[in-house]
């Protein structure tokens, strides 16, 4: 099925833009920039510090961790003028006036700050306190008030297996996979495709090689680059679990919580998705003759939307869009894995989309090396739309 | 390899490309199309090659009892006219990618380079990236590309191009080379001396069409016995004096006081040279037939002569 050439050319495209320097570089950095980001939210964290609050005498609210409530004998224009100093309080609360619409407290503070968030909800117990005392309130009903309704769901469709379960955390990982493996083929197809024929390499290439087996070569070759941005993104997420899990909460590594048998039906969807996209993508980019003037760079994108159609639904897996976006051979690799998570499907559902993918895939490759042989032919003229959709519909090849 | 090319055409949208073009190469020979720019040889190569398909007409290309429509991959050296290489890889890389698409080994790709840089003298500066060579130099890496993998068939457009006269001198040494090694050789070129010494065939075209086609000697006798006498006189004399005494003459100037006079097959030589030592001092008579670059110039005069009527 693939020949020779193609796989010279797709190992020339893929060790083309491998430049594992440079990689190892960015990941260095990409880790040099996480530890910063730490570091920094580690010594400006607020919530280790202490904050002097001044209070009216009447309140009777205790200290915490992380705030110690004064109660300042001197008037409050003087108060204020020793927060803005920044010599005595961090804050100034004051009850509002008797003409305010609802009884409260105010608050004065230099700027807006994360603390005050904290300070806010102390403030809420105290007062809640203060209210229930009024109202001669016990403490075990007061603890009754403010316990939040305990709601369960029960499904009653046996075959979902649940709205936030770990499986649909490796579908939304896959999701954020395919992104970024798409990314990447959209990047060097369209850089490798219009950058040969600027470089005016493509002619000499026909006379060695099919316009078939070039497009198979260069589909191959970038699908390899996306799936290695892919894997390796994989292990840089699954090393920040393992970091996360040893160094940051001192558990082991567990990693029963993960459904493989799942997880071997999304790696073929996942591939086929890369390559099929990756052939709409040089059928486009085989069209486009200068990357500077033409407009379609940009329809490549749409290899993007069966993601963000799928994220869109991720919450009715058994809903219809869902549904139709699973079978649907150009959406089904982002949403039949997604719904296989979330919904126990009989085998031959995912097995029948995925042969239809594979046939969508054939389709595929073959109307991008019809494009790339017909667009040559026209010599520096760019084919329209309507040129495109004929090739399509032809079955014609070299 | 032997083609046979019999009244091709070939149309794109309002433009006739090509227009009822015939002609036959023989195995071994060194082919040459010639031309002005737009008048159709990189149609002819493209349907040649298989790019595009002729509108009418047939192509017959036999090698080995084998007959095809086309030159088949396998058998085709290719240089295009819009050519280029990957000018962020070495000429090792660059070469060696298109010699395994080619079907060659590594060891045989390599073995296969080592005797062409050699042959251009690119050697030292395989491991260097295309872009950081002259625009010579990048041509010889191409024309390398073409040859490598031994094709029977080596098409080359316009190989001349961008060389300085070195250079051009090589690559006339190199195409020698491919024919001794016997390759057939198909080549557009403008540049008329490099062709004159090495095509064994040639076709002329303008506009589409074939002007004049054969050998050298067959382009001499299509063109008519065309004569030329280049003259050199004693006293300071203009080519406008000499063409009011000899009107009917095409008379060109090469260098001071010195003349080349071209005669149609009716002007009678002796009559003019008699005229001539009437009014001037001859120091130097010589006869000579016409070169190629002046065939090409009086078949392409003629040429347009024929359309404007």
């Amino acid at each position: 099925m693939i020949s020779r050439q193609s796989i010279i050319v797709a190992k020339w495209e893929f060790l083309r833009f491998f430049k594992w320097k440079q990689q190892l570089i960015s990941y260095l950095l990409m880790m040099a920039v996480m530890a910063a980001v730490a570091l920094w939210s580690f010594f400006t964290d607020e919530s280790r510090k202490v904050y002097r609050i001044a209070v009216p005498a009447e309140f009777s609210i205790s200290n915490t961790e992380q705030f110690q409530f004064q109660r300042p004998t001197i008037a409050l224009e003087e108060q204020l003028a020793q927060l803005k100093d920044g010599e005595s309080w961090h804050g100034v609360v004051t009850v509002s006036p008797a003409t305010a619409a609802e009884p409260g407290v105010v608050l004065h503070t230099l700027a807006a700050k994360k603390w005050q968030q904290q300070l806010e909800t102390e403030l809420n117990n105290y007062f809640r306190q203060q209210y229930a005392t009024e109202l001669q309130l016990t403490p075990a009903q007061l603890t009754r008030l403010q316990q939040p309704l305990a709601l369960e769901y029960v499904y009653l469709d046996e075959d979902f297996k649940g709205k936030d379960t770990p499986e649909k955390m490796i579908a939304l990982g896959v999701l954020i996979l395919l992104f970024i493996g798409l990314s990447t083929a959209f990047g060097q197809v369209l850089l490798s495709i219009t950058g040969e024929k600027q470089q005016r390499v493509t002619e000499q290439l026909y006379a060695i090689v099919t316009p078939q087996q070039w497009m198979d070569g260069k589909v191959l070759g970038h699908s390899l680059s996306a799936m290695k941005a892919m894997v390796t993104s994989a292990l840089v997420m699954l090393l920040v679990f393992i970091v996360v899990s040893v160094v940051v909460r001192d558990n082991g590594v567990n990693l029963s919580w993960v459904n493989w048998g799942v997880l071997a039906w999304l790696v073929p969807f996942a591939l086929l998705g890369v390559l099929l996209s990756a052939c709409f993508m040089g059928a486009i980019a085989a069209s486009i003759d200068d990357p500077n003037t033409s407009g379609k760079g940009a329809v490549m994108m749409i290899t993007w939307l069966p993601m963000l159609f799928t994220y869109l639904v991720i919450d009715s897996p058994t809903g219809t869009a869902m549904t139709i976006l699973s079978w649907l051979p150009l959406t089904s690799f982002a949403a039949m894995p997604v719904k296989m998570a979330m919904v126990e499907l009989p085998w031959w559902q995912p097995a029948l989309s995925l042969l239809l993918l594979v046939a969508a895939l054939w389709w595929m490759r073959r109307l991008a090396g019809r494009i790339f042989l017909r667009g040559m032919q026209m010599y520096g003229k760019e084919p329209g739309w309507g040129q495109i959709v004929g090739w399509a519909l032809s079955n014609k090849a070299e | 390899m032997q083609l046979i090319v019999t009244a091709i055409s070939k149309d794109y949208g309002p433009v006739a490309a090509v227009r009822q073009v015939s002609f036959q190469i023989n195995s071994g020979d060194i082919f040459a199309l010639l031309g002005p720019n737009g008048a159709g040889k990189s149609s002819i190569i493209r349907m040649l090659v298989g790019m595009t398909r002729p509108d009418s007409g047939s192509i017959l290309v036999s090698h080995q009892d084998q007959h095809y429509d086309h030159v088949p991959r396998r058998l085709l050296g290719y240089l295009p006219e819009d050519r280029g290489l990957y000018p962020d890889k070495s000429i090792e890389k660059n070469l060696l990618y298109l010699a395994q698409l080619h079907g060659l080994s590594k060891q045989h790709a390599l073995k296969e380079m080592a005797h062409w840089l050699d042959v251009f003298e690119l050697t030292d500066r395989r491991q260097e990236d295309l872009k950081q060579l002259s625009k010579g130099n990048q041509q010889k890496v191409q024309l390398i590309a073409a040859v490598l993998h031994q094709p029977a068939l080596v098409i080359l457009d316009e190989p001349f191009s961008g060389l300085d006269p070195i250079n051009q001198e090589k690559v006339v040494t190199f195409l020698k080379a491919l024919k001794a090694r016997g390759m057939t050789v198909i080549l557009s070129a403008h540049q008329m001396a490099m062709v004159e010494k090495l095509a064994d065939r040639m076709l002329l075209m303008a506009q589409g069409k074939a002007i004049l086609s054969g050998t050298l000697a067959d382009i001499q006798q299509q063109a008519g016995p065309q004569r030329q006498i280049h003259i050199s006189c004693a006293g300071p004399v203009t080519a406008e004096q000499l063409r009011q005494w000899l009107p009917e003459l095409d008379i060109e100037l090469l260098t001071a006081n010195r003349f080349v006079l071209r005669l149609s097959a009716e002007q009678s030589v002796s009559a003019t040279l008699k005229r001539l030592v009437n009014e001037l001092e001859l120091t130097q008579v010589e006869m000579q037939s016409a070169d190629l670059h002046q065939l090409y110039l009086m078949a392409m005069a003629e040429h347009q002569l024929r359309e404007q009527a």
